[in-house]
């Protein structure tokens, strides 16, 4: 017997019972949907990390100067730390062999005004490496250039929501913005940025759209410090060449900056890539659990296929023995009822896919969990459920052929 | 020899009962031969046929069919020798309920393996050999009895067999359709065919050449058969 008769064999007796057959559906329907949502979770969540360390870099390591009260900082500086200062960052990069660059930054609460308008707002004294590290992109304009930079020019960068609000959509370009009592030029835009919801390490959340950046000259030149005790750069991003002597380079900075500030614990390191990789251990125990629940569903499912094909068997006996009578082998009537189960869960398997991408889409539409539908779950989740298909027509499949004709021909 | 019984026992175990269906069979039929056994209700026929169909084994002794001992074939031998070599008239039809004529009749054909165009146009041919031509699309429920008994024979024909076994195939149809039927098989015996057919009522069986009659389970008498010049009248007419 051809293949493609079996194939029309089962589909026909499918056919015969239609509402039956979608019953026995739907445990591979749900089965499969929740395989894609589920995955789709799992997925949603790992790009949201990654995008989350990309924007920190996963090459950098970043030194933060600890958030300390003033007793804390007095009694730092009588114990000679000076703090995070531009002199560490030149050290770093001097004897670090792996770094290929290092971004320090001066920063400060301030309010910005244009017109009538104000916002609070975090200023950022950079230098002009601090958009080489940082995968950081202007939407109009430049960045702080190192002409810029080396004149202490009154220039700034506005961060995207900081501009929308002052220009709406206008061009922002050549405007005057007033910064605390200094007036600054608007340069550059930048592209608006993922907002942090969560700390990272020493890191706290922010949105990074409110900040304004201008050259680390000029903003030491303009901007007093709030008192005198404060340190003269507020964090230093270090990029190194290699992501596998991150942690190398790191034990090395952290060496260099103990003997800098007479092993004064007033800074801290962040690996954002170290932090992902812990993160993505974390949740692989998530995922597992969420894999075993979508798991457990398609056998479920499959259970549901045996049972009914059992069932199935059992009403057919007659038919069995007059195919078997006819000269069908024992094969023949096997193929035909694993070529039964095999199409209700490809039919199955097909609807669930519809449903599980449906699902997916709707939970990151109306829940704030991010999904992401990945090509190889489609198809990982259809396989399972061809797999499922096989496994549990398998067992009525046989029982069906190993009837004895003349038995099954007799049965009322 | 195209078949050859020796000794042949059937007990059916019920429990602590033991049936014995059949006692001690010996038989031998020839090619083209036209057999009718005969025997009172209980009296171990369709046992027998089933066995001669290789639908049910013997509990003892040899069945011989074309000199091949049939007990040590394979399973899916003896599904091919009943697919090509035997022609099965049940006496209830035994019709796939969901199929159409059609189809019923193309299902041995089917697993012969045969073509699906190829099949269509054997499986019609039976059907017209049948006089069921116009009725190709209804399904067992849409036909009288006498058509179903038709659509039986059809399908038995269908592969051209070597032999068809027949069980009670008149039991269910008047007497007029009886006998188009037993024309039917008079004329598929004129072309060579081997015919065994169950009956219990000897007006049919006065169609055969040959009668078997059994009791309990035993061959009481086995005796050829001078058809009368009635029946041969009867067969005339109805074919016309
Ligand atoms: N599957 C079975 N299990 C037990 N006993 C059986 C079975 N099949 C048949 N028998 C017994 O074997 C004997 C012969 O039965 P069989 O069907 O061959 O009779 P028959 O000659 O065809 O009768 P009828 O003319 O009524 O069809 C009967 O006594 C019957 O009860
Ligand atoms: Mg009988």
């Amino acid at each position: 017997m051809h293949f493609e008769e079996i194939v029309r064999v089962a589909l026909h007796a499918l056919m015969d019972h239609k509402f039956r057959s979608f019953l026995t559906m739907l445990g591979i329907i749900f089965g499969v949907a929740s395989v894609i949502a589920m995955l789709s979770i799992g997925e949603g969540a790992k790009r949201e990390a990654i995008a989350k360390y990309q924007d920190l870099g996963v090459n950098n390591i970043i030194v933060r100067e600890k958030k300390l009260s003033n007793a804390e900082l007095e009694e730092v500086r009588a114990r000679f730390s000076p703090g995070l200062s531009i002199n560490d960052a030149r050290v770093i990069k001097e004897i670090v062999p792996e770094v290929a660059q290092v971004a320090p930054q001066a920063e400060k609460e301030s309010e910005v005004k244009m017109g009538d308008m104000s916002a609070k707002s975090t200023v950022i004294g950079i230098t002009p490496a601090f958009i080489e590290i940082l995968n950081y992109e202007t939407e109009e304009g430049s960045f702080i250039t190192a002409d810029h930079y080396n004149n202490s020019l009154k220039v700034c960068v506005l961060g995207a929501g900081l501009a929308n609000s002052f220009f709406s959509n206008q061009s922002a370009l050549g405007k005057m913005v007033k910064v605390d009592d200094q007036w600054l030029e608007v340069v550059g835009v930048m592209k608006s940025k993922a907002v942090f919801t969560e700390t990272v390490g020493e890191l706290a959340s922010r949105d990074l759209n409110n900040d304004v950046y201008l050259p680390l000259t000029t903003f030491n030149k303009r901007f007093a410090k709030e008192n005198l005790l404060e340190s003269e750069i507020k964090q230093i991003t270090v990029r190194v060449n290699r992501s596998d002597k991150l942690m190398e380079s790191a034990a090395l900075i952290r060496s260099i900056l103990d003997r800098h500030h007479f092993n004064n614990q007033d800074y801290s390191i962040v690996i954002p890539f170290e932090l992902l990789k812990q993160e993505e251990k974390e949740r692989q125990i998530y995922n597992i659990l969420l894999g075993a629940i979508a798991a457990i569903s398609l056998i479920v499912g499959g259970i549901g296929i045996m049972n009914i094909m059992l069932a199935s068997v059992m009403e057919r006996t007659r038919e069995i023995g007059i195919r078997r009578a006819v000269g069908a082998r024992k094969k023949d009537i096997m193929s035909q009822f694993v070529v039964e189960a095999v199409a209700i869960s490809i039919t199955g398997g097909l609807i669930g896919v519809v449903l599980g991408v449906v699902l997916s889409f709707s939970i990151s539409l109306f829940t704030d969990v991010t999904t992401y539908i990945r090509v190889y779950s489609i198809f990982i989740a259809f396989f399972f459920s061809v797999l499922v298909g096989i496994s549990f027509g398998y067992l009525p499949a046989k029982n069906a052929a190993n009837l004895e004709p003349i038995e099954s021909i007799r049965y009322e | 020899m195209l078949i050859e019984i020796k000794n042949l026992v059937k007990n059916y175990v019920m429990g602590d009962i033991q049936v014995q269906a059949l006692r001690d069979i010996n038989l031998t039929i020839d090619r083209n031969e036209y057999v009718a056994i005969m025997g009172p209700s209980g009296s171990g026929k369709s046992t027998l046929m089933n066995i001669l169909g290789c639908l049910d084994t013997p509990t003892e002794g040899q069945y011989l069919f074309d000199n091949v001992d049939v007990s040590t074939l394979s399973d899916d031998e003896l599904s091919a020798m009943r697919n090509r070599e035997i022609g099965f008239i049940f006496q209830n039809f035994n019709l796939l309920p969901k199929m159409n004529s059609l189809q019923n009749v193309e299902l041995p054909l089917m697993y012969a393996g045969i073509p699906k165009a190829m099949r269509r146009e054997r499986a019609i041919e039976a059907l017209e050999r049948v006089g069921l031509a116009d009725r190709m699309d209804h399904k067992p429920t849409e036909l009288s009895g006498g058509q179903r008994q038709r659509v039986a024979v059809a399908r038995a024909l269908v592969t051209k067999p070597g032999i068809l076994l027949a069980d009670e195939p008149t039991g269910a149809l008047d007497s007029k359709t009886g006998v188009e039927i037993m024309a039917l098989f008079d004329e598929l015996h004129r072309e060579g065919n081997t015919l065994i057919l169950i009956t219990h009522e000897r007006e049919i069986a006065e169609y055969s050449r040959r009668i078997i009659q059994i009791r309990d389970g035993l061959i009481f008498s086995d005796e050829e058969n001078i058809r009368s010049d009635d029946v041969e009248e009867k067969i005339y007419k109805t074919r016309g």
